[in-house]
């Protein structure tokens, strides 16, 4: 397939019921130029109007770093991108990587569960039944299929700060929760698994010139050879819809916006994202 | 760092201690003069000197009965959580003494400290032996403090903000003397207490050859040149040690405002005639007070902004 | 009552004895001195002492109450010559430790070539991933440190831990040496000392080279405040660097670069002595609810604008099982033999070693991995049934966290109590400052001695004292020299009498006339 390009403009902001005087912020909203992926350009535009800086971070994430030193109410942020997507090729899995330990020490930070991406063993005994854990690929897309099964897709079940625990105990959550459990499971089993946050174009027919309702998005990578690309939300590999911003353990290194500010008052969060197809 | 600047928070720690010790001494000569007063009258008398006291110091009092002179001093005295009682404004001073040990000499902060260790003890003392010990005890520690200060500080802009503040809270007490003798002034007697209130009483006895008239001694302590509790002297020592700190500067503005504040009261308090005094003072007084606290106002401003103990909150999500 | 010294019975190294009543050569002086007074003039002088440092403000934080930290009449003294070899040791540690720092924060080629498990790395709290991509401009993240060594039972000078975080307590170096030469002078005849004092300015060179390249790099001082335990420390460093003390709210952080609040405006700051520990440095990046941290921070020091000395991050080399991985570094890194051994250290994540450990854990000292100041260590022969079986268990749960050694009885050297002279254990912190050229060592530094008879632990945070530490020439005949110091004459200044009268007022002249 020829490559897509997409254009992604992201909203995203709060508003503070009572003026902020002094803000610090990293925004991570720019997408990562790598194998399948060619960022063409990408910019932030901040209101209040401020100087930024720029950094890759420890996971390799495109940082963008910012201060509001004068009262403002809101603190709006719109990161605009044009990025030329590959379908990515799957490479052969058929390697069991579960038990080995060199690749254990390599892989270490992959392997090991965080305080968002632990489950309890009953889990990832119910998860891998019956499974041979020698093709990874087949393991992942069971597993995929068996988060999307048992937890459902119900925005607003649960917050932010939720942990792949809470989702599946509530047995519903968003991509994110999805993404959380998923990788947890991967990685008691063995199989070195990141989390990946971005964007979709949600529909599988292209419109051309079109702007439509994008989503921000998460999803799951896992090694096994190569990094390989699974969206369990929607029950796909990744493909040339996904656009990639950032990859880590979880939520915590890839939040789109994170910051400090003094004051508080309570913020409330806008968030939109539109995606056009372009024509190369 | 005298002519590159010097720190905001130690800046405004200097500028407070000023203030707090010249409140803690003013407070006590006040206190000290009407204790007299208290003390002479019945009971039921005191209600109405201690409001009146409550009022010059700037205090709510929220007691429904009737007051005495134990309330005025609680108060007024002994209470260390009201910065604008004794207590409260030396302890004030010794936790921004505190924090800016490295700027002041160890003898000023050795006199500070000592001070609030030894407030309690005298203030049992003079629960016995009467409020004068204590009230007494702080007018000498305050002097010390500032003698002190006077011999061991260059004079550089530390000292210029230590004397600014006290300025500021001298122009401030002395105002608020004056206010209370608007009302019902009756008498030789009253003059006498109000003179020693105000630390006038000989310097005044020797420029007046020895008359008390009532408009003579409020221009005395308004507008008197040279005396250096009069408010109009205050104001020009505001004025140079603003003109010297700004100086220092690399880049001044011809009009400074904060100065404007200070010329302008000037400007109008040198024009007064002695006999219009007590006629306007009123409206000099709330000349005065604006100008004390936009001067303030302005200073914290212009070289103290310091974000204060920032308490922060995440955000962060989708 | 004269003067008589008390030989401690164990096995234990005496630094001032070779046998009961025969000094060593090295202390022959002190022991002469000393034996002239009485038990009574050397308490008193002991009292002069603490008398000084509480004058002076000189405490430590014991239990939230300020106490000082009592420094012991009697010096311990080290020659040039064995000194030499203690500097060279230490400042082979630091560039070994600053090459591994640059390692893990970079290309990691250490665990590609196997010798260090990432696990010990990159698990550890200590491992800051945001010190990724912050490089030094004098390339020394390890800008002061404090690597404390023991004596062994056969003499020898042994790493008993290394700090590269915030180690602190050269004040106490400076202070002690101050009032030993003011109050305790004529132990100081037929000695050469090695001064002390050049910490400060070395500190200051090391903090300038770390700036970013500017004519007047302006540096200061980080400190939490008034109620930090070694807020005097802070307060006297900057004092004698000429370095503006500073808390996190002076300082404001504007598109990556650093600003201190002043009354003419906000001025640039290039270089950071920060007393401040990385997790409360940076809300932005770490505990966000710190009040001591300034937000942007991090970020401004890795775009090159502001210097943080200490780097951030430096807590895994601190941790005590990669310090079981140090000696290996030595030769990885620097191709060299380690100069100092570590005390023998065994990792407990070994099912074979931990076996051994746990069957016979009274006969070891285990020590949590991320503990400081003494906190958590179980001294297996001391420890009670109930805490071996705590312990035991703390272990199977998570072996990573614990590291076993054998005893070392720590070297003892007698010591003033109520009663006695007698042999307390101690320890050594020397400082070392790293400019990005070469490590320069402090002569002598902290030497700790634990008050309580047979204890073992001798930091000050468990109720400890300290004693003037000298590195001295060694003068006698043969014995080859260390380090020469070149002395001037003290100019002698003889007071002249100019024979005018003091002035004083005309009403008493009359009076004295009469």
């Amino acid at each position: 397939m020829s490559p897509l390009l997409l254009e992604i403009v992201h909203h995203t902001g709060f508003d503070y019921a009572e003026p902020v005087t002094l803000s610090y912020n990293e925004a991570r909203m720019t997408p990562v130029s790598d194998a399948c992926q060619l960022v063409r350009r990408s910019r932030l535009h901040i209101s209040p109007s401020v100087a930024q800086g720029r950094y890759l971070d420890y996971f390799g994430t495109d940082v963008t770093t910012f201060e509001v030193t004068e009262p403002h109410v809101r603190l709006s942020v719109e990161a605009i991108s044009l990025v030329e997507r590959r379908t990515p090729e799957l490479s052969s899995g058929s390697v069991s990587h579960a038990l080995d330990t060199r690749l254990g020490d390599r892989f270490l930070e992959y392997l090991t569960p965080t305080p968002r991406s632990t489950i309890h063993q009953d889990v990832v005994d119910a998860a891998a039944a019956g499974q041979s854990l020698g093709d990874v690929h087949h393991l992942a897309e069971n597993l995929a299929e068996f988060v999307r099964h048992n937890v459902r897709y119900v925005p607003g079940a649960t917050s932010v700060q939720s942990t792949a625990t809470e989702a599946w105990e509530r047995r519903a959550g968003v991509c994110q929760d999805m993404t959380h459990l998923m990788v947890a499971i991967l990685r008691e089993l063995g199989v070195p698994a990141r989390y990946v946050s971005g964007y979709l174009y949600p529909s599988t027919t292209i419109e051309p010139g079109e702007a439509i309702a994008g989503e921000s998005h998460a999803w799951v990578e896992y090694w096994c050879g190569a990094w390989a690309g699974i969206d369990p939300t929607n029950g796909l590999r990744e493909t040339e819809r996904h656009v990639v911003v950032a990859r880590g353990r979880d939520y915590d290194d890839v939040p789109p916006i994170k910051g400090i500010y003094d004051g508080s008052g309570s913020t409330q969060l806008g968030v939109r994202v539109e995606m056009t197809a372009r024509s190369l | 760092m005298s002519d590159r600047g010097m720190l905001s928070r130690l800046a405004e720690s200097l500028y407070w201690i000023g203030r707090y010790v010249e409140r803690a001494d003013d407070t006590a000569r006040i206190i000290d003069s009407y204790v007299h007063r208290l003390v002479e009258a019945p009971t039921s008398g005191q209600d109405e000197i201690v409001r009146s006291l409550f009022s010059i110091l700037g205090v709510e009092s929220t007691a429904s009965g009737a007051l005495t002179a134990a309330d005025a001093l609680a108060v007024l005295a002994y209470d260390a959580a009201n910065p604008s009682a004794i207590a409260g404004a030396l302890v004030g001073a010794y936790e921004n003494a505190r924090r800016s040990r490295d700027i002041i000499s160890s003898e000023m902060w050795v006199a500070l400290n000592a001070t609030r260790l030894r407030l309690p003890e005298v203030q049992a003392t003079s629960l016995q032996l009467g409020p004068s010990t204590y009230l007494q005890f702080v007018r000498e520690r305050a002097a010390l403090f500032l003698g002190l200060a006077d011999s061991t500080m260059s004079r550089d802009d530390a000292w210029r903000f230590l004397m600014l503040g006290r300025s500021v809270e001298r122009m401030d007490m002395t105002a608020r003397l004056l206010r209370s003798r608007v009302a019902g002034v009756s008498g030789d007697q009253d003059w006498m207490a109000f003179l020693r209130a105000s630390g006038a009483m000989e310097a005044y006895m020797r420029s007046s050859s020895g008359l008390t008239d009532g408009s003579g001694i409020a221009a005395f302590l308004l507008i008197d040149r040279l005396f250096p509790r009069s408010i109009l002297f205050m104001v020009h020592e505001a004025e140079q040690w603003l003109k010297e700190l700004q100086s220092t500067q690399l880049r001044t503005a011809p009009s400074d405002p904060i100065r404007q504040h200070l010329v302008q009261a000037a400007t109008v308090l040198e024009f007064v005639q002695s006999d219009d005094v007590l006629f306007r003072l009123h409206e000099l007084l709330d000349l005065v007070e604006e100008t004390c606290i936009a001067v303030n106002d302005r200073i914290t401003e212009r070289f103290f902004n310091r974000i204060l103990a920032v308490s922060w909150t995440t955000e962060g999500g989708l | 009552m004269t003067v008589a010294f008390e030989l401690d019975a164990s096995g234990a190294w005496n630094e001032m004895f070779e046998a009961p009543g025969v000094p060593r050569a090295l202390y022959r002086p002190v022991v002469e001195q000393l034996s002239m007074a009485t038990m009574r003039e050397l308490h008193q002088r002991r009292d002069l002492l603490a008398r000084t440092f509480s004058d002076r403000g000189v405490t430590f934080a014991f239990s939230g109450e300020e106490r000082p930290f009592p420094l012991d009449l009697l010096p311990r003294v080290i020659s040039a010559l064995e000194w030499d070899l203690v500097a060279r040791g230490i400042s082979q540690r630091v560039r070994a430790l600053e090459a591994f720092l640059a390692d893990v924060y970079g290309d990691g080629q250490i665990f590609n070539d196997g010798l260090i498990p990432r696990s010990v790395v990159l698990s550890s709290p200590n491992f800051i991933r945001a010190a990724k991509g912050i490089v030094p401009e004098n390339g020394a993240r390890v800008t002061v440190s404090g690597v404390d060594l023991i004596r062994d039972e056969l003499g020898a000078f042994r790493v008993l831990e290394d700090n590269v975080r915030i180690p602190s307590g050269v004040s106490y170096v400076i202070e002690n040496r101050r009032a030993m030469t003011q109050h305790a002078s004529s132990l100081f005849s037929e000695y050469s000392v090695h001064p002390v004092d050049e910490y400060p300015s070395r500190l200051l060179a090391a903090l300038r080279s770390a700036a970013p390249q500017v004519t007047e790099p302006v540096v200061v001082v980080l400190t939490p405040g008034v109620h930090n335990a070694a807020y005097f420390e802070h307060v006297l460093l900057a004092r004698m660097m000429g370095a503006e003390l500073v808390e996190g709210s002076d300082l404001i952080c504007r598109s990556n670069k650093v600003f201190m609040r002043t009354t003419h405006g906000e001025r640039q700051v290039h270089s950071i002595y920060r007393r401040v520990d990385d997790e409360w440095l940076d809300p932005l990046h770490f505990r966000f609810d710190s009040m001591v941290g300034v937000p942007g921070l991090v970020n401004a020091a890795r775009a090159g604008n502001v210097a943080i000395a200490n780097a951030l991050g430096n807590g895994v080399a601190d941790d005590k099982l990669v310090y079981t991985y140090v000696p290996s570094f030595i030769s990885y890194y620097l191709g060299e033999q380690p100069l100092l051994e570590n005390v023998e250290t065994y990792r407990l994540e070994d099912a074979e070693i931990r076996g051994e450990v746990l069957g016979a854990l009274d006969r070891y000292v285990v020590k949590p991995v991320d503990g400081s100041g003494g906190k958590g260590i179980v001294i297996g022969h001391l420890a009670s049934e109930e805490e071996l079986a705590a312990t035991a268990a703390a272990i199977a749960a998570d072996p990573r966290k614990w590291i076993a050694q054998r005893p070392v009885a720590l070297s003892t050297m007698p010591t003033l109590t109520e009663s006695t002279i007698g042999a307390r254990h101690i320890d050594l912190r020397p400082f070392a400052i790293n400019d990005g050229e070469s490590v320069w060592v402090l002569p002598g530094g902290l030497t700790r001695v634990a008050l309580a008879e047979g204890e073992l632990v001798v930091n000050s945070s468990k109720g400890g004292g300290s004693k003037d530490t000298w590195v001295v020439d060694d003068r006698r005949r043969g014995i080859p020299q260390g380090q020469q110091r070149s002395e001037e004459p003290v100019p002698v200044l003889v007071p002249k009498a100019s024979g005018a009268l003091r002035q004083s007022d005309p009403v008493l002249r009359a009076e004295d006339d009469q």
